[in-house]
């Protein structure tokens, strides 16, 4: 096609963001599910990532929310909507196939609300998601429109890496990977990084100890790394 | 007609749930707003096919073929000579009391000539077989995209049907779109003009821009400089659209020609197609030419421009604007349809049959002092479809939209959507009603 | 036959920056059997590339985009023309005959002419004339009753309005009276502003009357413009975006 609008390249990289928080979500709370195994009140760790008040009156309750609860903006329900809403206005750039690897996920979800072991009935979503992503890889032909998705999921997944205080060599690949993405796209477009706050990155998260102290200033930076006040320089 | 063995066509009844559950899946929702909330709904898939045979189309293609190339002279005639008005045989005041005439387009020409590149033609089958035209859709006809997105679904789900009949596919219609806008394009790209997601036929939309490989667009991305239309790009570019597949309707098309307060039009957009600039599909105007009062010409049209003898007839339709139909109607008003000319989407009908015989006097006197507002039709006995309501098979009242698409030549789309009203008693098959749809078999031989 | 020199500009002002703005200009005077143009020159600032098409009714439209920001557009058009009434136009549309947005009545202004019909006999010329007299009996020429949305059903109910008032309550009594009138925009010699006023089709070329001053056209009058009613004969129509809230417009024009 050759023409992508502001509004498309916008809704592109969401897509890739909110598919991303839902996919990293999903899996973080598997890791919390499977801790409470054991010890009952193991969520608040997660809530202190976010820097979100637990007002949940226990496990289940906190876990019913922040998987199926849409109306909770930190759930993975509420991701997943999002990345429909955006996904749906994108169909003759995604595809169809692409566009209903989501509603599949859409549908799994529900149907794993009303499950009685919720995370066997969440496992294909995994699968859903790959298939997605596969989908989005062979139906995008153009180089420059797939990369601003990618560009929204990787810098979603490093946020959510680092507010999750993954380890460092996790959050070192995903950087790497951001860069190669980030240096595919071409001057004087909206995707463009701003220097100033790549550098702020690479200093961060250029070495371990770094990377343990700046967590907050790296996920600052990385909200405003396709800010524009410096083009005109 | 013939009826297929049961048989063949039970594989797919057999997998209905599926074939339905894979449609919701690949989007075939309609949008609809329900006490202000949007809704996105379903469009319910019945797998008992409509079959028409190969005799049937031949005459409905060659009939549908002549009505439309008809269409499309008395549209340019409208725009231009008005020899048909001249020469009496279309009252002049049906012209220009019709809303869809659109004076602004006077003397406009479009690439080709083709007014109407795409028509969506009304059709119902009486119970003795004959196909009678309901009504044609001129301006923005929608619902090809649910029977091609169905054929693709129970093509997997019934083999057998496929095996063993002769079923032209239909699946070509994109491809159809596509050389009918490369017709119609003066250079640039092709795009489709939605008014947005929250628009009731979105998924159409969006199903045939991918397709058709046509860039989905909304108005802000679009503008119009030195009478050419851009589409705004990402980088700060502008990209060139020669051809406008729009969704929208005629006024809301450029607030500058036309309502002036339309958010979703495009400034200039009439300067750039009047320079010869974009084309844009269907032209604007068109309306002229599906009014319910002008319906009751177009067999007149086709002896008129043509010089021959309409192969499919209209449902009998009678004009109390003439003297001796006027007489008609008032001696059969409680056996006839009656339609307000200027009301369109199911308003404005009323059955002879439901009104009380006080109620038939008023309307003879209504009639009686505006008589160019109304049409009156016989009311057509129409074929029952057989449809699966749970386990069983009921028959329902069903239509059929047969698309039309009019590139370097006129083309009939061997398919066609199939409409049907749940409710036992309704004639009204309209989606937005609780009705489903079905996918319009032609056999090749 | 007069030769007359015609100037017309305005000024649309914005309290704040607008950009990615859209218009459309019917200023330019169309050459016509009854004034051909000596010259004419139409400026725009700020600079704007502009095309020239001519729309349905045979007006002149300049179009233009003005894409970045800015908080005015001034157009300004001057030159000669030579105008002959005893030459007549022709160019028939049957639209014309037919009752459009502004003109259409309710049934106050029906009930009017109903009163006044009988008395509307003669040749089209005559009755045009009679119709023109009974207006100017009724209506009242006052500013600040009426607005450029102001129907000719609406100014009729408030009997006072402008010369855009009169000529659509005119337009639409010849149209109840089976005769093809339009509205036309134009600067004449009584009017510091812009002015307008109605031909009718006479069965083989139009007149003009002029109903906010109940008398015939003659030579001080230019057509700029002509439609079924206002709306096709706005002097400027635009869309643009920004975050202003008013539009002023300061018009001038002369004829001399």
């Amino acid at each position: 096609m050759g023409t992508i609008s502001l509004e498309h390249s916008d809704r592109l990289y969401w897509l890739g963001r909110y598919t991303e928080r839902f996919f990293t979500t999903l899996k973080a709370l598997g890791r919390v599910y499977d801790s409470m195994l054991e010890e009952k009140s193991g969520y608040q760790d997660y809530l202190a990532c976010f820097a979100l008040e637990d007002t949940y009156s226990d496990s289940k309750e906190f876990i019913r929310s922040f998987l199926f609860d849409d109306s909770n903006p930190n759930s993975a329900a509420f991701s997943l909507e999002r990345a429909y809403d955006n996904g749906i206005v994108l169909r003759e750039e995604i595809s169809t196939d692409s566009l209903s690897f989501l509603q599949m996920a859409k549908d799994t979800l529900k149907r794993a609300e009303q499950s009685s072991n919720v995370r066997m009935s969440l496992l294909p979503l995994e699968d859903i998601l790959y298939s997605f992503w596969g989908c989005i890889n062979e139906h995008i032909y153009d180089d420059e429109i797939r990369n601003i998705i990618y560009i929204g999921k990787t810098i979603e997944r490093l946020d959510m890496y680092i507010r999750l205080k993954y380890p460092f060599d996790a959050v070192e690949k995903e950087f790497v990977r951001l860069c190669k993405n980030l240096n595919r796209v071409p001057k004087g477009t909206p995707y463009r990084y701003s220097t100033k706050y790549l550098s702020e990155l690479v200093e961060i998260l250029g070495s371990e100890s770094d990377y343990e102290k700046g967590g907050v200033k790296a996920t600052q930076a990385l909200c405003c790394l396709f800010e524009t006040s410096e083009a005109a320089v | 007609m013939v009826q297929l063995k049961q048989g063949q066509f039970m594989q797919a009844v057999g997998n209905a749930a599926e074939i339905n559950e894979l449609l919701r899946r690949y989007g075939v929702k309609f949008g609809i707003y329900k006490n202000g909330v949007f809704n996105e709904q379903f469009f319910p898939f019945d797998p008992i096919p409509r079959v028409i045979t190969a005799e049937d189309f031949c005459s409905i293609e060659k009939g549908l073929v002549q009505r439309v190339n008809a269409l499309n002279e008395f549209l340019y005639d409208i725009y231009h000579e008005k020899k048909i008005v001249r020469d009496g045989i279309v009252p002049e005041d049906f012209i220009y009391i019709s809303k869809g005439y659109l004076a602004q387009c006077e003397g406009i020409t479009p690439k080709n000539r083709i007014y109407s590149h795409i028509s969506g033609i009304d059709l119902v089958q009486a119970k003795d077989g004959e196909w009678y035209i309901l009504e044609d859709n001129l301006r923005i006809p929608s619902g090809a995209s649910y029977p091609l997105i169905a054929r693709e679904l129970t093509r997997i789900a019934a083999p057998n049907a496929f095996e063993e009949n002769n079923i032209v596919d239909n699946r070509g219609y994109a491809e159809l779109l596509k050389e009918t806008m490369e017709n119609a394009n003066c250079g640039g790209i092709r795009a489709i003009l939605t008014p947005g997601r929250y628009n009731a036929a979105y998924f159409e939309h969006s199903y045939l821009a991918e397709l058709t490989g046509s860039v989905l667009v909304q108005n802000d991305e679009l503008f119009v400089e030195d009478n050419i239309l851009y589409h705004r790009t990402y980088s700060g570019g502008k990209t060139r659209i020669g051809v406008l597949y729009r969704r929208i309707s005629d006024e809301y098309l450029d607030p500058l020609t036309f309502l002036p307060h339309s958010l979703i039009g495009i400034p200039n957009l009439m300067e750039a197609y009047r320079s010869g600039n974009v084309g844009i599909v269907n032209a604007p105007g068109n309306g002229v030419a599906d009014d319910k009062g002008i319906y009751y010409f177009v067999p007149k049209m086709i002896k008129y421009y043509l010089g021959e003898e309409p192969i499919l007839k209209n449902a009998p339709t009678y004009l109390p604007f003439y003297e001796d139909d006027m007489k008609y109607v008032m001696e059969h008003l409680e056996t006839l349809v009656i339609k307000d000319v200027a009301e369109a989407g199911g308003y404005g009908v009323v059955f002879g049959s439901d009104l009380s015989k006080e109620k038939l006097e008023e309307f003879r006197k209504t009639i009686i002092a505006e008589p160019r507002r109304f049409i009156a039709q016989e009311v057509i006995d129409f074929l029952d479809l057989p449809i699966v309501e749970g386990e069983d098979t009921v028959m329902r009242k069903a239509d059929l939209r047969a698309f039309v698409l009019s590139g370097e030549k006129t083309k009939v789309w061997a398919s066609g959507l199939t409409r049907f009203s749940r409710n036992p008693d309704s004639f009204v098959v309209n989606s937005s009603q609780g009705g489903g749809f079905k996918d319009t078999w032609v056999l090749s031989r | 036959m007069k030769q007359v020199n015609f100037y017309y500009c305005a000024k649309l002002t914005f309290d704040d920056y607008v950009h990615n703005h859209s218009f459309a200009l019917r200023v330019i005077p169309p050459e016509t059997e009854t004034q051909r143009l000596l010259s004419c020159s139409l400026n725009i600032t700020p600079y704007v590339s502009t095309q020239q098409t001519v729309d349905a009714f045979g007006n002149n439209v300049t179009s233009g985009y003005l894409k970045g920001d800015h908080r005015f557009l001034d157009f300004e058009i001057k030159g000669a023309a030579q105008v002959d009434h005893t030459k007549h136009r022709t160019d028939y549309m049957p639209c014309y005959l037919y009752q459009s947005q502004y003109t259409k009545p309710d049934d106050a202004l029906k009930e009017f002419y109903t009163e006044i019909k009988r008395e509307c006999t003669g040749t089209v010329a005559d009755r045009a004339e009679y119709l023109c007299a009974a207006l100017a009996n009724t209506v009242v020429y006052e500013k600040g009753h009426t607005g450029t949305d102001t129907t000719a059903a609406q100014a009729f109910l408030l009997k006072r309005g402008v010369c855009q008032d009169f000529s659509h309550i005119l337009i639409s009594l010849l149209r109840m009276d089976g005769i093809a009138a339009r509205y036309i925009a134009g600067l004449a010699f009584c009017d510091g502003e812009t002015h307008s006023w109605v031909e009718f089709w006479t069965g083989d070329h139009w007149e003009g009357i002029d109903p906010a001053n109940n008398c015939l056209v003659n030579d001080d009058y230019i057509v700029i413009s002509q439609g079924r009613d206002f709306r096709d004969c706005a002097i400027d129509r635009g869309v643009m975006f920004g975050s202003y809230t008013k539009q002023l417009q300061l018009v001038r024009s002369i004829l001399s």
